[in-house]
């Protein structure tokens, strides 16, 4: 019988158990992880298990079934660590963890810097590297980042941003944002449409004003202990008076 | 023709997924096709006192997945027209009695037996609205006028998406032009805009709605000449059957002091 080399790999890691999946057909692999954790069960037995998957797209379908199969032998998924969007998107709507617990990947996944617990192909960008999404986010999505986020889309009432850095959306925004969350008091939000229920910048909270008749770009950011909200076009002039 | 299945969702309680669901698929077996309507509201049954057919229930959903009995058993005829079936929801038991591989099951049984199925989802995000959905061709998402059911029919959208269900296609219920026109109720654009994907149906408000529903007669089934509900919900089944109808112009004819004050506003 030949032994085909399994597309598995499973080790130990100080926050449990990282399963690294390979290349290979999705049913392939949850044979293979199946019969891997089975033989091992003795061994692994009680362990909770932060899944690998790489640039792996997995449909929330896909992972709820690989938490099934990774329970029905005695074990819990807590973490899943990925590149790819939808597959971070289903872990989160699962409850799973996308990053470990004093680990330098940030929410997404992203390595930020070489850690002892993870290792990944990927080069690292800086801590605050920032995220850029082209979608649409509904009501219930969530994005939280250590950096700045761009949104191409609009992020619709019911959603929310919350980023070390700025927030950019090319849309309307209409959810709840937090720039700057953890004390960056330079950081802003504009918008091509800024219609927040509420804005934070750093430790401010502002009740949106109402906003213009004509919908215009505008940008809101903290001036003197406020956070203040100007047309993009006004601030812009206002801006190069000063520097002038 | 390939059967589909046709499940109505919507996020929010009370919006009128179940006379969505009712009236769909009467207008459908109106238009000659064998239709099956499922109940997945387990616990919560409904579909049966709007469709009239309550007091003939023996099996239901329930006793269909735990063998108890044949499918076809389940099939409550309806007794206006013989090509329309009920499978009602088992009232004394709860959503975790069936599990979303179930509905697969009896789904792809029903597809060998009907042209479209019918599911007329639970409320909410949660087992039930994941059984209703694990079977679906196409979503029907119904909402109303209204911040609050737009902002769960966007969380709707979101989460099929991530199934992997595609966006869905929306049916706004219980639209007041009137209301509308003085700018008290989001208007179509107004929601389409948030939501941002296919209309299919717009129900106008319409207290012969409630009236069918309380007598257990789809109003689809009603076809007097002046009767507008009817007639959005027999647009609804044409569409959903692929064909191109206009939407009803629901607005109401202007009256001259309307449209005076309107020209004074300059609108």
């Amino acid at each position: 019988m030949v032994h085909t080399p399994t597309n598995i790999r499973i080790r130990g890691v100080r926050d449990g158990l990282l399963v690294t999946l390979g290349e290979g057909q999705f049913e392939h692999l949850c044979y293979e992880l199946e019969s891997e954790l089975q033989q091992k069960n003795h061994f692994f037995r009680g362990s909770r298990i932060i899944l690998e998957t790489g640039h792996r797209q997995l449909a929330l379908s896909k992972l709820r079934s690989l938490a099934q199969l990774i329970e029905n032998q005695g074990l819990s998924l807590w973490a899943v660590l990925t590149h790819d969007t939808t597959t971070k998107n289903a872990a989160r709507d699962l409850g799973l963890a996308t990053r470990l617990p004093g680990s330098n990947t940030d929410l997404d996944g992203n390595q930020l810097s070489p850690s002892p617990t993870t290792t990944t192909a990927s080069p690292d960008p800086p801590p605050d590297t920032p995220l850029f999404r082209q979608e649409t986010l509904r009501s219930g999505r969530s994005i939280y980042h250590e950096g700045s986020v761009t949104i191409i889309g609009d992020v619709n009432p019911g959603a929310e941003i919350i980023a070390g850095g700025h927030i950019v959306v090319w849309g309307r925004l209409r959810g709840v944002v937090h720039a700057g969350a953890f004390g960056d008091e330079t950081a802003v939000v504009c918008a091509l449409e800024l219609l927040p229920p509420q804005i934070r910048i750093a430790d401010q909270i502002a009740i949106a004003p109402p906003p213009p008749e004509q919908p215009q770009p505008e940008i809101a950011f903290i001036r003197g202990n406020q956070i203040v909200v100007e047309g993009w076009s006004q601030h812009r002039s206002n801006r190069t008076r000063r520097d002038q | 023709m390939s059967s589909k299945v046709i499940t109505v969702t919507s996020g929010k309680g009370g919006v009128g997924k179940t006379t969505v669901s009712a009236n769909l698929a009467a207008a459908l077996a109106l238009l000659d096709y064998k239709v099956a309507a499922i109940d997945a509201d387990i616990g919560l049954r409904n579909l049966d006192v709007v469709m009239g057919l309550e007091n003939r229930i023996v099996y239901d959903l329930v006793d269909v997945v735990e063998g108890r009995c044949r499918l076809r058993q389940a099939m409550i005829k309806d007794k206006r027209m013989p090509n329309l079936h009920l499978i009602p929801a088992a009232q004394t038991r709860d959503k975790m009695a069936v599990n979303p591989s179930d509905m697969i099951v009896v789904c792809d049984q029903l597809r060998e037996i009907v042209d479209f199925v019918i599911v007329d989802s639970p409320a909410g995000i949660e087992r039930g609205f994941q059984n209703a959905i694990a079977p679906a061709d196409t979503v029907l998402i119904v909402t109303n006028p209204e911040v609050s059911a737009v902002r769960d029919a966007d969380r709707i959208i979101g989460m099929l998406e991530a199934e992997e269900k595609g966006p869905g296609k929306l049916v706004i219920n219980r639209l007041k032009p009137t209301m509308v026109e003085r700018g008290d109720m989001l208007s179509i654009n107004d929601i389409l805009e948030i939501l941002a994907i296919e209309l299919i149906g717009v129900i106008p408000e319409d207290e012969t709605i409630l009236i069918s529903t309380n007598r257990g007669t789809p109003i689809a089934l009603e076809d007097t000449n002046n009767n507008i509900a009817g007639q959005a919900f027999r647009n609804l089944a044409l569409r959903v059957d692929g064909h191109d109808i206009p939407f009803l112009d629901l607005q109401t004819k202007n009256s001259f002091i309307d449209r005076l004050r309107s020209w004074v506003n300059g609108r």
